[in-house]
């Protein structure tokens, strides 16, 4: 009996998870679509002559919502196959800074400000054994609320290549994490106290640190409200194995 | 001569939406709504480039990219393939199989614009 509740419980959990994969998928051509009317619309304004700042403004508005949705919707797709336990494994030897410095110029160009990020290092560069595509997401995840609740300066990462493992860390000088929220911070769908009228799914930190255990790594974060958060990540070089 | 593209895209509101896009920048567009169609138009017309969805009913994009690969007058027309999937796997099965380039969709009009320049360019020259 128990067993064949199990079972079934199973098999509905699996056809959940592939119903929302698929929806999720199934989403992204309506927001083509929208992306694409938008380009028409301002392509269609210029030629004529009816484009002005108040529209162009408008219409990039909607394109960065459609981008934002998107993101949500990856989120969304990769708790999902974390979830059902269906994520690429395959570890590479590479350096950290390969993966982090093509980041720099995406966020440069998705602020207003013209914020760019700030990247340091210190030590002799090493290889790591981690899966590429994990990297990039848990550091694109990062420096987008490092970007997201920084205020005056900023964002900065720094990589320091000590004796046994590579120590990096992300600070912002944003809202900071008031200490209540600081143990709950990498469970699925919890967000901060002080995070309404931010947008944000509650999930990025969960794929962070489920991406981070996965490559073997470990991450913490210390936060003071008003002053700002460093999330610190260190990574062992393969050769301390043990 | 503009160069003439055939769009293949079983869902009518992106495939209306790309069409008048590419028609403003001066192409000769034709369109399928699924890859059959796409391949028999491809035979009749022998467009300059193809843009292709990955999913579609009767004849999925990755057949269609076999298809044309197998076929003598098709084989050399780049086929540009969009797909919601972002996965590396996807993107190297796509390439493997001879696409001329691969576009994640939501994407905006200026980025399809520039692999379409790129692969019409590649294309001449060879």
């Amino acid at each position: 009996m128990d067993s064949t509740h199990t079972s079934k419980s199973s098999t509905l959990l699996s056809n959940a998870s592939n119903i929302l994969a698929i929806t999720a998928h199934e989403f992204k051509t309506p927001l083509t679509t929208i992306a694409s009317i938008v380009d028409l619309l301002s392509i269609k304004l210029q030629a004529d002559r009816y484009m002005n700042p108040f529209y162009e403004e408008q219409l990039s508005r909607i394109t960065s919502e459609i981008f934002s949705l998107n993101n949500m919707l990856d989120e969304m797709l990769t708790i999902n196959n974390i979830m059902s336990g269906n994520f690429e494994a395959k570890k590479e030897l590479l350096y950290v800074e390969e993966q982090i410095l093509p980041l720099k110029e995406q966020f440069r160009s998705l602020t207003d400000d013209h914020k760019t990020l700030q990247i340091t290092m210190s030590g002799t560069p090493c290889k790591i054994l981690a899966n590429s595509g994990q990297l990039t997401r848990i550091f694109t995840n990062l420096f987008s609320n490092a970007f997201k609740f920084s205020r005056k300066n900023a964002p900065t990462v720094h990589l320091s290549y000590q004796e046994k493992a590579l120590v990096i860390t992300v600070s912002d000088d944003g809202i900071g994490i008031p200490p209540e929220d600081l143990p709950h911070l990498f469970q699925p769908y919890y967000r901060g106290s002080n995070t309404n009228g931010i947008a944000g799914t509650g999930l990025g930190l969960t794929i962070v640190k489920t991406f981070v255990t996965a490559n073997d790594g470990e991450i913490t974060v210390s936060s003071e409200p008003d002053k700002g958060t460093v999330f610190t990540l260190a990574f062992r070089y393969p050769d301390t194995y043990q | 001569m503009n160069a003439r593209i055939l769009l293949i895209e079983d869902k009518a509101g992106l495939l209306n939406t790309l069409k008048s896009l590419l028609e403003l920048h001066d192409y000769s567009v034709i369109t399928a709504r699924n890859g059959e169609e796409g391949l028999a138009m491809a035979i009749r017309h022998l467009p300059d480039l193809v843009i292709s969805d990955i999913y579609m009913p009767v004849i999925n994009g990755y057949e269609l990219l076999d298809r044309f690969r197998e076929h003598p007058a098709l084989c050399k027309i780049p086929v540009l393939i969009t797909s919601a999937k972002k996965e590396d796997d996807e993107i190297e099965h796509a390439m493997r199989k001879g696409a001329a380039g691969y576009l994640v969709k939501p994407f905006v009009f200026v980025h399809l614009h520039e692999q379409i320049k790129k692969a019409l360019k590649k294309n001449q020259q060879s």
